[in-house]
């Protein structure tokens, strides 16, 4: 119970720092604007409009998280380091485990105010508009679809900010755990691809080997898949994921996350601060 | 009373914090062939109730003893308890208040949220909580700045935000790390009087300060250290009556400068 009650407190003052900080109300303006513009860049697209309206805001909002998570996480984890502020939460009765749970739960927190905002300007927009033309041009869309999308989006950040307390645990600096962050994202978003190319295209051209197989199957299991969760495309068609793959990538999402929170309190608890 | 060196506690001693035997070497370098001993089999004691003074050139290892005591480093070899707890359990650290020597906060929370997380964390009611920070506020002069956010705090304010986060949940035991740092000579008396305030209620003090005069004046006891190790112990009445020496200053000269004698 005390356990909780210090882990809660810890997310509460992580919130809070992240809430407050101006670089998050920019990714915010920066986000509403490109929702707002939105609504100019569809007219554009003629009787795709209801497709291209979902694909874009859902883009936005992606977006908006990526640049949440680099940019405003990656610096509360740092600064806390960097700045020395980390003395005052171990300072306090805290193990290293709930210092990594508490400040994840807190980026957590703060990721899931933002998409949440923005999730209510984009259906407030996409409503707005689909108010203001005929219903052919929105005949493929469904806000079941649209909400699917956004908790697909939300999971994939919730793995992802996994992702930079992980390497946040590890590296020395924010521009390395930047670098990490970024690259695995990368990686995590085309290894479907990659792997679809070396078993298909790649083996019937002669130039894969059973060992190239091995060693991207294992690289499928090690890096997070993140171009599961990006049903856009799904999405703007009116196409609902099946609920048996919605559970299985939140079983995905949970198992993944907590695996690297173990991970991160192990290493963390190696760390010396000086 | 107080010793040195190493000993078998009898279980009803009421001793604080116990430093046995405790060594830390740093690495650095590409390849970690930089080594610099911190500290070198460092035995302390400090009973209940005591105002204990650890003063040192710098580079003696002060910081160093306290992180190893907070747990923010580790030890390469000996033990630190604090109350018979093992230092590295964090439930030995719930009766500990800790003042940093350079005191950074989160700079978007206000001394009000920062003393919350505080007192939440050390296990404190919020009813309690609602009492003790007024009266901390005022006492610190940090009324009028109590939802301001940390970040515009001058460095004094800053250093008396971070006396309200030690005590707020009214520990046993405080660690001070340079507590006059950053504050002008009304806030310093400020100061003085807090920590002879706290030994009258019986608690005990760890003071590490480059400002002798306070040191003198506040502890009991004085430890100095140079260049990882422990070099002499005294108490105040040791200076002027074993030592001959007129103040800690020209004591802690004689010291220092007697063992550079040795060395060369």
């Amino acid at each position: 119970m005390k356990s909780i009650r210090r882990i809660v407190a810890l997310t509460h003052i992580t919130f809070i720092e992240g809430i407050r900080d101006r670089a998050l109300y920019g990714i915010t303006i920066v986000a509403l604007m490109m929702l707002a513009t939105n609504i100019l860049f569809t007219n554009l697209f003629g009787h795709e409009l209801g497709k291209i309206m979902v694909d874009l805001n859902l883009s936005t909002i992606s977006f908006a998280g990526l640049l949440l998570t680099f940019f405003v996480n990656i610096n509360l984890m740092s600064k806390d380091i960097d700045r020395q502020t980390i003395y005052c939460v171990l300072s306090k009765p805290f193990s290293r485990g709930e210092y990594i749970v508490g400040k994840y739960l807190g980026l957590l927190s703060l990721m899931i105010t933002a998409i949440f905002l923005l999730t209510v300007c984009s259906g407030g927009i996409a409503w707005f508009v689909k108010n203001s033309v005929a219903d052919y041009f929105f005949r493929t869309f469904s806000w079941t679809c649209y909400a699917q999308a956004i908790l697909y989006i939300m999971l994939m950040f919730t793995m992802l900010n996994a992702v930079v307390i992980f390497f946040s645990s590890i590296s020395t600096s924010a521009f390395l755990t930047v670098l990490f962050s970024v690259a695995t994202y990368i990686v995590g978003q085309s290894i479907e691809e990659v792997a679809f190319f070396f078993k298909g295209e790649a083996v019937t051209a002669g130039y894969s080997s059973k060992f190239n197989e091995f060693l991207i199957d294992s690289f499928q299991y090690v890096v997070p898949n993140f171009s599961a969760f990006d049903i856009k495309t799904m999405a703007s068609h009116g196409k609902l994921m099946s609920m048996n793959h919605t559970i299985a990538l939140i079983g995905y999402t949970v198992i993944y996350s907590l695996l690297l929170l173990f991970f991160a309190s192990h290493i963390f608890k190696r760390r010396e601060f000086n | 009373m107080f010793l040195l060196g190493y000993l078998t506690l009898p279980p009803s001693d009421p001793v604080s914090i116990y430093f046995s035997h405790i060594s830390k070497t740093f690495t650095s370098g590409l390849f970690r062939r930089k080594h610099v001993n911190a500290l070198d089999d460092v035995s302390l004691r400090i009973d209940e109730g005591d105002i204990f003074g650890i003063i040192g050139p710098n580079g003696a290892g002060k910081s160093t003893l306290i992180k190893l005591l907070m747990g923010f480093i580790r030890l390469d070899s000996g033990s630190i308890t604090i109350h018979g707890k093992d230092a590295n359990d964090p439930n030995a650290r719930t009766q500990i208040g800790y003042l940093p020597e350079s005191a950074y906060y989160y700079d978007h929370l206000t001394v009000l949220e920062l003393m919350a997380f505080s007192a939440i964390t050390s296990g404190i009611s919020k009813n309690v909580i609602s009492k003790r920070s007024s009266t901390l506020l005022n006492t610190m002069g940090l009324e009028n700045a109590k939802n301001r956010k940390l970040r515009s705090y001058s460095k004094g304010m800053t250093q008396r935000a971070g006396f309200c986060f030690a005590l707020i949940h009214a520990p046993n035991i405080l660690i001070l790390d340079e507590p006059m740092s950053g504050l002008d000579p009304l806030g310093r008396k400020m100061i003085v009087d807090i920590i002879l305030d706290l030994k009258k209620q019986g608690k005990t003090i760890l003071l590490c300060s480059h400002i002798l005069n306070d040191v003198e004046r506040l502890c009991d006891h004085i430890v100095i250290m140079h260049q990882g190790k422990l070099l002499e112990t005294a108490t105040r009445q040791d200076i002027h009556s074993k030592h001959g020496a007129h103040g800690l200053e020209e004591y802690f000269l004689q010291v220092i400068q007697g063992t550079q004698h040795e060395k060369y």
